[in-house]
Parts: structure tokens; sequence; C-alpha cells
């Protein structure tokens, strides 16, 4: 059965800036590498934008997983385009849990599938799961690698998909999963953020 | 969704509002599935002065037919006193157990994945009322995406039922507070009857309805006194909830109060597709209440069936509804009964079974796949009874067979035989959870991880 991120909503959303998203604290900090291969922190593109960010990786099977986080993500892209207003103040972050097989020139070339051109979405890996590992545990992202029974990795993850929106102070002010995960509850969190910020 | 099948378990990792799930079928829609066979039953269980340490201990049984341990109690964790433990649950992403203490308010974390078989004490909240502005008792501890939903029984000010909501994240770490609508104070929500009580009790989301259902029970003053005493207190007996609250889940905002006379209690969500109601139990005036969206997309309330004899006082407390939205188990604390009842039609369900488990019977707690239910016996340290007839058990943590028809005795453990108190919340482990399994854990097996 598929995740209700990939239907229409069956009710009608709350009104963007009629409740609250209180902070749930800070967001972490991490190495990270972009598409390039250049190393940078995490927190550099955290801050100057509301700031949607998803870990996933590229080869998930997993309907109701990482793909759904992409499909909502390229639904949110769709929606922040059409809004001239906002655009520019939202960024995306697919960040990978998979450095063995998320280079960066093989996240350069996932990207090129959802990424429209001028929109703000960064796809991020890291150099190692030694450099990866803290930054999981910081977000709570819990990652069960999956191995055969001679303990020979098999290239698969089970995970309990999280999907964060971080504002301008970079603090986390709301957490999505698999039943909760939807491009309209997205844009209208971002909508709450940025009339909070007007 | 993943879905993977293991020597021990098969899971649910991903999980979708829509699935069926079972208590299992009582939790979280927003959390990782046992969907097979568990390993292990998180019992938290009330210190009882001269029955061992005396103190609240989380006690891990272990429930797997395939285990040379099977039936024992495997490890016990004491949290050094006593707080009245009551219940508990897991985080979204089951790596921690959240247990709560109704009368020092303070809210034990359990970490239940790094060995799932000895669980630790993480982390200790101890300023639980401070925080939250004044809620004492904290009772239903809800997983939420990334954060934890604590509904309160009382207050800080008088000890009465007015209570509130609070959230705290994964790790801990308080977020905010949402007062339950008033008279004084209906926060924009419609007052349908009579009462806007602001009790609280238990907490049940619907996220593909975008609703969140609380119902209430009573305040500070009433859960910790002698029971006997309390019944006898005609004002006492005033201070009870009657009501059920519809709130807006996204925006966490009460939408309509509904009035539920008689303190009802526990709430179970039907799961179907197509399915939009709750079920809920009222310990007074013992009966089935259908919480329920109609056509026009309004929440109603209604009585849909009597729950033993009403003036025998049976006392309805833990409810539990099957995988499939058919049937619901009914516990009545003074008569120790199990009650099953046919809901196919929630608006009429009717009885199709009954038991007496023991002297008193309070949680109730099914598989899956319905093939077993556990029962525990303890509701509050000063309503316990303190002796039960020869032959009856008084406080038993007990394990069943059910086939459909009866219920087949598997084990039956005496809490205070073993020296450990009055159990009450249960909740399910699973080495698989974790990609970890006993040989793993044993370490005698290859490992890679």
């Amino acid at each position: 059965m598929l995740a209700p991120g990939y239907t229409a909503l069956e009710f009608d959303p709350p009104a963007a800036g009629s409740y609250a998203l209180p902070p749930m604290g800070s967001a972490a900090d991490g190495p990270v590498l972009d598409v390039h291969g250049q190393q940078h922190a995490l927190k550099d593109f955290l801050g100057e934008k509301i700031t949607v960010l998803s870990f996933i990786y590229t080869t998930c099977n997993d309907v109701n997983g990482c793909p759904l986080a992409t499909f909502v993500f390229k639904s949110v892209q769709n929606a922040v385009l059409k809004d001239a207003d906002i655009t520019n103040q939202v960024r995306l972050i697919s960040f990978s849990f998979d450095p063995d097989h998320d280079t960066p020139e093989a996240l350069g070339q996932y990207s090129a599938h959802f990424k429209q051109e001028g929109f703000d979405w960064q796809f991020l890996t890291t150099a190692s799961r030694k450099a990866l590992d803290p930054t999981l545990e910081a977000y709570g992202q819990a990652v069960v690698r999956d191995y055969d029974a001679e303990g020979s990795y098999l290239g698969t993850m089970s995970h309990v998909l999280r999907v964060f929106l971080i504002d301008r102070q970079s603090r986390i002010r709301n957490i999505y999963s698999t039943s909760f995960l939807h491009a309209d509850t997205v844009a209208n969190d971002i909508r709450t953020l940025l009339a909070e910020a007007s | 969704m993943i879905q993977r099948l293991t020597n021990t378990a098969a899971l649910l990792l991903c999980v979708i509002a829509s699935s069926a799930v079972a208590d299992e079928t009582c939790m979280s829609p927003y959390m990782a599935k046992i969907v097979g066979q568990e390993d292990f039953v998180y019992i938290w269980t009330l210190g009882i002065e001269g029955v061992g340490d005396g103190q609240d201990k989380l006690v891990t049984v272990d429930v797997n037919p395939a285990s040379e341990t099977y039936s024992e109690v495997v490890h016990s964790t004491s949290v050094g006193g006593r707080n009245e433990a009551h219940h508990s649950g897991l985080t979204d992403d089951r790596r921690y157990l959240w247990a709560s203490g109704l009368d020092t308010s303070k809210i034990f974390i359990f970490d239940v994945h790094s060995d799932p078989s000895k669980p630790r004490l993480h982390k200790t909240i101890g300023d639980f009322v401070t925080k939250t502005g004044g809620i004492v008792g904290p009772h239903t501890n809800y997983a939420m995406p990334g954060r934890m939903l604590l509904t309160g029984l009382s207050n800080n000010r008088d000890h009465g039922g007015r209570t509130g909501m609070a959230e705290y994240t994964n790790a801990g770490e308080y977020i905010t507070t949402h007062w339950m609508p008033t008279d004084d104070n209906l926060q924009g929500a419609v007052k349908s009857g009579q009462f806007a009580d602001g009790y609280g009790y238990d907490a049940r989301a619907l996220p593909r309805r975008n609703v969140l259902v609380t119902s209430s029970f009573t305040g500070w003053n009433n859960y910790m006194m002698n029971l006997g005493q309390m019944m006898a207190d005609a004002e006492a007996m005033k201070r009870f909830g009657n009501t059920v609250v519809i709130w807006d889940l996204h925006a966490r905002t009460p939408k309509k109060i509904l009035d539920v006379p008689g303190a009802p209690l526990e709430l179970r969500c039907a799961w179907g597709s197509q399915s939009n109601y709750c079920f809920t139990s009222t310990a007074l005036t013992s009966k089935i209440w259908l919480i329920y969206e109609d056509d026009a997309g309004e929440w109603h309330a209604k009585a849909v069936a009597d729950i033993g004899d009403a003036s025998k006082i049976p006392l309805p407390v833990d409810i539990s509804i099957s995988a499939d939205d058919g049937h619901l188990w009914v516990n009545t604390w003074n008569d120790g009964n199990v009650r099953l009842f046919d809901i196919s039609d929630p608006h009429a369900p009717t009885q199709v079974f009954e038991q007496q488990i023991g002297a008193q019977i309070n949680m109730v707690s099914q598989s899956w796949d319905g093939d077993r239910v556990y029962f525990t016996s303890s509701l509050l340290a000063n309503w316990d009874k303190k002796e039960a007839a020869a032959g009856n058990d008084l406080q038993y943590f007990k394990l069943y067979g059910w086939d459909g028809e009866k219920l087949t005795p598997q084990f039956n453990l005496d809490f205070i035989e073993l020296g450990l108190g009055a159990p009450h919340q249960m909740r399910f482990g699973a080495y698989a959870l974790y990609g970890k399994s006993p040989a793993k854990e044993n370490g005698a097996a290859a490992t890679a991880r």
C-alpha cells in the first residue's frame, strides 16, 4: 500500500500561519561532500533559508521510504517554484546515508532526475561511514545495515524515514515520517515559518 | 514498505497510516511494528513494599517459544523508588521505552535497542511538572514522528483532573504543552454537550484524517486515594472525566468536545482505510463508546454496548482491537474477567466470549496475528486488591493462545512470588527490529555490524 504522500490529502490542512511549530532543538552539524566532491560543513547549508532535510540513499527500493521522500521533495519543489514570493527562501537537502555507493558523482547523476534548474535542492553525501554516523546519531536517524549469514553487507538498509523542517535559526521545527510526509503539509509548514519570520 | 523475515520476527519498519496494526494493534501508527513472533515483553511494574526491593522496575520476560529461556524473567531494571508506575510507550523507531510514574511525575527512558534482552535506564526526566507548566501524572507515552506525546492526568495547582499534554523530543527534551479545553477556555473548540471538563487520560492519532482523540479520567487526588475511601466519598466521585476531545492533529488545537460520561479510558482506533472511528470504554458506567466521523466529516460519540452489569461495578479497564478491526478485547478489573466483543458492526458490538483470568485484571496486549494474548493484573497501588481467593491469581503476567474460540494457557508468572511487584503496562520487543539476533548477542555467530 502506498503512503499518503503519493496521493491527495484526505483532509483540508490547517491554514498556513494559523498554528505553531515549536522548536525541537538545534539541527546538528557534520562534514559533508557536495555533488562536486567539495568538502563542507552541513551547517553551511542551514540557516540562510527555510530548509527541508531528508536522509536517503539512492538505491533504496522501499517505495514508502527514500523514494517517497524524493517524490515529496519534487512536489514541494514544484509548489515553491509556482510561488515566486518564496522560491528563493526555501532549500531542500537530500543527504545520503550510503557513502559507499552514493559518491558525489553518483549523487550528481541521481539529482539530475529530480532537480529543476534554478531551484535550491542540494544533494549531499559523506566521505565514509565514520564521517557519517555521528551526524545520523545526532539527528536520531537509526539505520540498520543488512548483512547475509556470512556477514557480508547486502547493500540495503532498513530505517524509519525521517524528514526535518529547519528554520533560519537552524532549529528543527517539525519531523515527518512515512505516515505523515506529504508535499501539501510540508509546503504549509514552510509558509507557516515564513509568515512567522515576516 | 520494508517487510523482512528473520528467525524470530517479521517486521514492518516503514509504517503507513492505513496499515492494519495489532497491540501491536494498539501502538502508534507512526511506529515500526512487530508482525511476527515477539521475543520479549517489557512489563512496567509497580514496586510493593516488602516485595523484593520494593522499587518500580521494568521487567523483561522472554516470550519466544524457540528460546531456551522462554517464559522466564530474563532481566529486571529497578529505578530507585516507587513512583506509581503505570503506562509506558516506545518511540517511533522503538529504540527507547518511556515509562512514567503517576505520583512523582518522573519519566524513565530505557534503551531497549542496544541489547533487547537487557533494557537499561538511559535517562530520567525529573522536572516534568515544572517544564510543562504544571502538568502532573504523565500517563500515555505516545509515539509521534521523532517525538513523544505525553498525556497528563492532573495539575500541580489543585491536583484535580484539569490537565494537558506535553511533547518531548525522542531524546527527552521538552518541546511544548497543550492544555485541555475547558469551559473557562475552550481554545476555539466546539462544546457539543454538557461538559468541557479539561480532564485527560489517553490519546490516539488518526493521521489519515488529521485527527487526535483524547479521553479523560481523574486527578491525582482521586487516583492516589484508597479505592474504598474514594467510592464512599460522593464529592470525589463527581470528579471524573466526562469528555472525549477531537483535536486537529497537525495544529494540535482542540476542535470538538464530546460528552462521554463515566470516565472514558483507553482509546483504540480502527485501521481500515475507510474506518474513521475509535472505541473507548467508560470505567464508571461500564459501556463501550464509539467515537466516529459521519459522512459530513462531523465527529460524534455514542454508547454502543454494555460491558457486564454496571450495577455490579465491573470497572472496565484496558481494551485491545484486533488487526482486522473485527474484535475488541475488554478487561473488567473488579471481576477479573476478559470479554471479547464482535465489532464488525462498530455501531452494534456484541459479546461473544467471557472468561475470568484472575482475581483482578488490567492490561491486555495481543500479538499482530491475534494468536497470543497477554494479561497483567495491576491497576493502581491504592486500588489493587490485597488478597485473592484460594486458587485465584492476584498479581500476574499471563500468556494465552487464542484460536478464535477459546483461550489456552501458555504460562503464568506470579509477580509476588517472584519478588517483582504489581505488573502493569506491557510492550513488545524483538531482536530483528535492530538487525540483531540472540546468537549475535551471545557472540555465537558471525557479526558484521
